[in-house]
């Protein structure tokens, strides 16, 4: 169980035109929302590979989010679509390896769906307190 | 005339070969015909040390073909990778059809310039375990094994004083010998991803012991024969209704032993303790990679995601090295043993990579090194 007053880390990877937008209208909207996140921006959703959300858990991240634009809207034609290919796989992999789906998460926000974004963060970090540190946090990390 | 979908029986006509062959040597006759008729430039066989050793070789002499013969049961390696960059023929078990397959998907292997003579395989052993198994439950010294044999479930083994001992595989697999786990779980047993799916299932009668049956699987099978049968190496006939049906057979008991032994091998863990089985299985990992370098579907080289973002000093508490690996084989992996196998720390690799790929191939229908067309999962998405 997580110690008292324990706050997860939540690593969200933003794509530069779609989902960055959104965490950034988030924050001129005023929405509130936890301050467990820590944004990695990468140009584009499509960038992220599985390599990354390993790194971020094994570096000691609670939850790592996996964002981007709507399908459609990616700004490199079909980014998103091979986001999609790569994070099915990734998702049956981490629940096979025993993490706790709720650690791992994938969304498309638009740049101006500012309160989406914030709820997202919100819930993530309500769900990941609950569940306490993740497994694979390295000794001594909090 | 040979067609596509034939079933015959057949062997080679030179009768040292044929005598020597696994079968009916019909094998070594098509490898040597495909070599001497300029069908390919070299061809890929088992060059035999002793009963439990041997090394594949890529030959263009035609003698060294025809001094291949027999079936290894205990040399389970793997051989796709050395048809790269050459224009060979090969013997193929279903798992070295499958991986020469995955690795053409990725480019790296042209099937136009190979030819796959495929194997039917019941499974093969592995040669330490084949050594204690001699000593243990044969009271044989592996030194004094000449020869061996499989026949009516029994795997036979011969001494050079004559002697002969014969024991149900059965009873071997029961006391923790006898085939590797990959083979056990194994559903695919006639290599129907082959060009040509040779093997010993359904050769029945007179030519019981010395005819190879042979299931033509594709146009390169047709030349692979009619070739052979040109340069007056081999000989065939149609296979009888019966033959076909043994073959058939035979065919559903091992495959649906297979699927029995699958839900044996991998009993569920419950969700929240397989972190931690899997940390404990990879923790004696000494980082030597010969499981990547060993993998006949890896198609990375040497510069890959696995070994570059991969370092000890980060202290992590699961391996970058295997948590890429698992992930990146999930769509490719064909279970051949080949990691398992080479771990110097006896981790079971390919059992733990099966829990990954399995599930993740069934939910997507499919199956790696079956057909070069059928685009791996990974690739799905295609710039439009
Ligand atoms: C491990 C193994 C298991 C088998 N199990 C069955 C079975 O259950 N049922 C069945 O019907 N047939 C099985 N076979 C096939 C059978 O033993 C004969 O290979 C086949 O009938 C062809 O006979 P042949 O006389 O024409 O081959 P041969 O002319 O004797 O030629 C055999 C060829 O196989 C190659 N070879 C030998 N060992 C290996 C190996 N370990 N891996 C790859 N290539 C190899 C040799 O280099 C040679 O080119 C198995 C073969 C192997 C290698
Ligand atoms: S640019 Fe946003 S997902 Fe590709």
């Amino acid at each position: 169980m997580a110690e008292e007053g324990w706050e997860p880390k939540i690593v969200a990877f933003c794509c530069n035109w779609c989902s960055y937008g959104g965490a950034d209208t988030a924050g001129m909207g005023r929405f509130q929302q936890p301050a467990s996140t820590r944004i990695i921006k990468v140009m584009c959703s499509g960038r992220i590979d599985p390599l990354h959300v390993f790194n971020a858990f094994l570096e000691g991240a609670d939850a790592v989010l996996v964002t981007g634009c709507h399908i459609g809207d990616c700004h490199y034609v079909n980014g998103n679509e091979k986001t999609e290919v790569k994070y099915k796989f990734l998702e049956e992999m981490l629940q096979q390896l025993g993490l706790e789906p709720d650690r791992l998460h994938l969304n498309w926000i638009s740049a101006s769906e500012g309160e989406r974004f914030a709820n997202f963060i919100t819930d993530v970090t309500a769900k990941v307190k609950e569940l306490g540190p993740s497994p694979l946090k390295p000794e001594g990390v909090k | 005339m040979v067609n596509v979908g034939d079933m015959l029986v057949g062997y080679a006509t030179d009768e040292n070969v044929r005598k020597r062959g696994a079968s009916g040597g019909l094998v070594t006759a098509v490898l040597a015909a495909a070599l001497e008729k300029g069908l390919v430039e070299n061809v890929v066989v088992m060059k035999h040390i002793n009963e439990f050793e041997a090394v594949p070789i890529i030959t263009n002499d035609v003698d060294e073909v025809l001094a291949s013969t027999g079936s290894l049961h205990s040399v389970p390696v793997n051989l796709a990778k050395y048809a790269m960059g050459r224009k060979v023929a090969m013997p193929a078990k279903p798992c070295d059809a499958q991986a020469v397959i995955e690795q053409a998907k990725r480019g790296m292997i042209d099937l136009d310039n190979t030819y796959i003579v495929g194997l039917n395989c019941g499974g093969s052993m592995h040669p330490v375990t084949t050594k204690k198994m001699l000593v243990a439950m044969y009271d044989i010294d592996p030194e004094d094994v000449v020869g061996e044999d499989i026949e009516k479930g029994k795997l036979i083994f011969k001494t050079k004083n004559g002697e002969e001992k014969a024991i149900a595989i059965d009873e071997l697999e029961e006391a923790g010998f006898g085939r590797r786990e990959s083979c056990r779980f194994c559903t695919l047993k006639i290599p129907v991803n082959a060009d040509l799916a040779c093997g010993n299932w359904g050769v029945i009668g007179d030519l019981a012991g010395s005819a190879t049956f042979c299931q033509v699987m594709n146009d390169k099978g047709v030349k692979l024969l009619e070739n052979a049968i040109e340069a007056g190496r081999i000989e065939v006939e149609p296979a009888s209704d019966k033959a076909i049906a043994i073959r058939a057979k035979v065919n559903d008991v091992m495959v649906n032993l297979g699927s029995t032994l699958e839900k044996e091998i991998f009993p569920d863990i419950p969700d929240k303790e397989r972190m931690q089985y899997y940390m404990e299985q990879m923790e004696d990992c000494i980082d030597c990679g010969a499981c990547k370098e060993v993998c006949p579907v890896c198609a990375c080289g040497e510069d890959s995601k696995c070994t570059m973002f991969h370092s000890l000093v980060d202290n992590y508490k699961m391996s970058m090295y295997h948590l890429v690996r698992l992930l990146h084989l999930s769509d490719s992996c064909i279970a051949c043993g080949q990691c398992s196998d080479v771990c110097p720390s006896d981790i079971p690799i390919t059992l733990l990579q099966s829990r990954f790929a399995i599930p993740s191939q069934r939910k997507r229908e499919y199956t790696p090194g079956m057909n070069v067309d059928d685009v791996p999962p990974f690739f799905e998405v295609i710039l439009k």
